[in-house]
């Protein structure tokens, strides 16, 4: 589970590093990281079943992983939209500023499985990772706005461009979703 | 952690010769509180005015805020901090000079601010991160 955690602050950091310049290479290993990562998802389900996991945990640790796929699925949806359409110099900054707390966020999220594994309280780890979500939050709000004022060539740039914003902003909210249920799996293992 | 990792970019502007009214209505509709000031001029120079001054140097006087100018209460200049300057140095700053907020500056630009939240919220997770800010 921890390798599908760390594979995602990868994913996430290729993404970032990828976004500037559009470089097809790193965008194209974060496909390959979404793939992967569903290989590992398959593995970590059949192994909980197999396994003498306690049956109440099962369910929690299952919802996990797949919150877990829901983060690497967004992420290749806004990597194909980041292939396809260039972003607008006027909310390039904006969008850099967005996937740079996108690997703080995952990065948070991998500390706080390790917190949970240690038996620590994970409180401060997962209001940290809300923190970055209201960031993105903010910065998004400020973003639609200056999207509605750029011109586009038709209707499918605009949307696919709104696209790509949307999910480069709401994949935070799956990576809070996914801590609050750390906290939900460590309650339920004292 | 620097400021310019937590750093709020959008920076929302009022000219000096406006009255308080615009500022306050801005600041309203915005929900934020406080506006770079833009005194004209040869060369560009800004103040600030905030939530604080329009209540306190406007309102409670008992002053009409489409009266009195932006210009009669503003802050100037405004202090400003470089991107790489730490959390730790930037609350420092604010301490000292007893403000709420400090603008970030990139030679002669300003890129961004950091308010009391802001710092708060970096605190917080340079705890989670268990990283020491000195």
């Amino acid at each position: 589970m921890r390798s599908l955690i760390e594979r995602l602050v990868t994913a996430f950091e290729a993404f970032r590093e990828g976004l500037p310049t559009r470089d097809r290479n790193l965008l194209r290993r974060v496909i390959d990281y979404e793939r992967q990562g569903d290989s590992t998802r398959r593995e970590i389900i059949a192994r909980v079943y197999e396994g003498a996991f306690l049956p109440y945990l099962r369910p929690n640790l299952c919802k996990f992983v797949e919150i877990l796929d829901d983060v690497f699925g967004v992420l290749k949806e806004t990597t194909y939209y980041l292939l396809e359409v260039s972003i607008p110099e006027q909310v390039s900054n904006d969008c850099a500023r967005i996937a740079a707390l996108n690997v703080r966020a995952s990065e948070m999220l991998l500390m706080t499985y390790d917190a949970m594994l240690n038996g620590e309280d994970l409180r401060e780890k997962t209001l940290a990772i809300r923190i970055y979500e209201k960031k993105i939050d903010d910065i998004k709000f400020g973003l639609v706005k200056d999207l509605r004022t750029i011109p586009f060539r038709d209707f499918w740039e605009g949307k696919m461009l709104s696209d790509l914003v949307s999910g480069l902003s709401d994949v935070s909210n799956i990576i809070e979703d996914a801590s609050d249920y750390l906290q939900i799996i460590s309650t339920s293992m004292r | 952690m620097r400021v310019e990792e937590f750093m709020t970019t959008r920076l929302e502007f009022v000219d000096a010769d406006q009255s308080v009214y615009d500022a306050l209505e801005k600041m309203v509709d915005l929900r934020i509180r406080s506006l770079l000031v833009r005194f004209g001029g040869r060369k560009q120079d800004y103040g600030v005015i905030t939530a604080r001054d329009v209540v306190f140097k406007v309102l409670a006087k008992g002053m009409s805020p489409r009266d009195v100018k932006v210009s009669d209460i503003a802050s100037k200049p405004i202090i400003c901090i470089e991107k790489s300057t730490t959390v730790h140095e930037a609350t420092q700053v604010m301490q000292a000079s007893n403000i709420a907020r400090v603008f970030v500056c990139d030679g002669e630009k300003i890129v961004g601010v950091v308010a009391l939240l802001d710092v708060m919220t970096a605190s917080l997770i340079m705890r989670a991160r268990g990283e020491h800010d000195s």
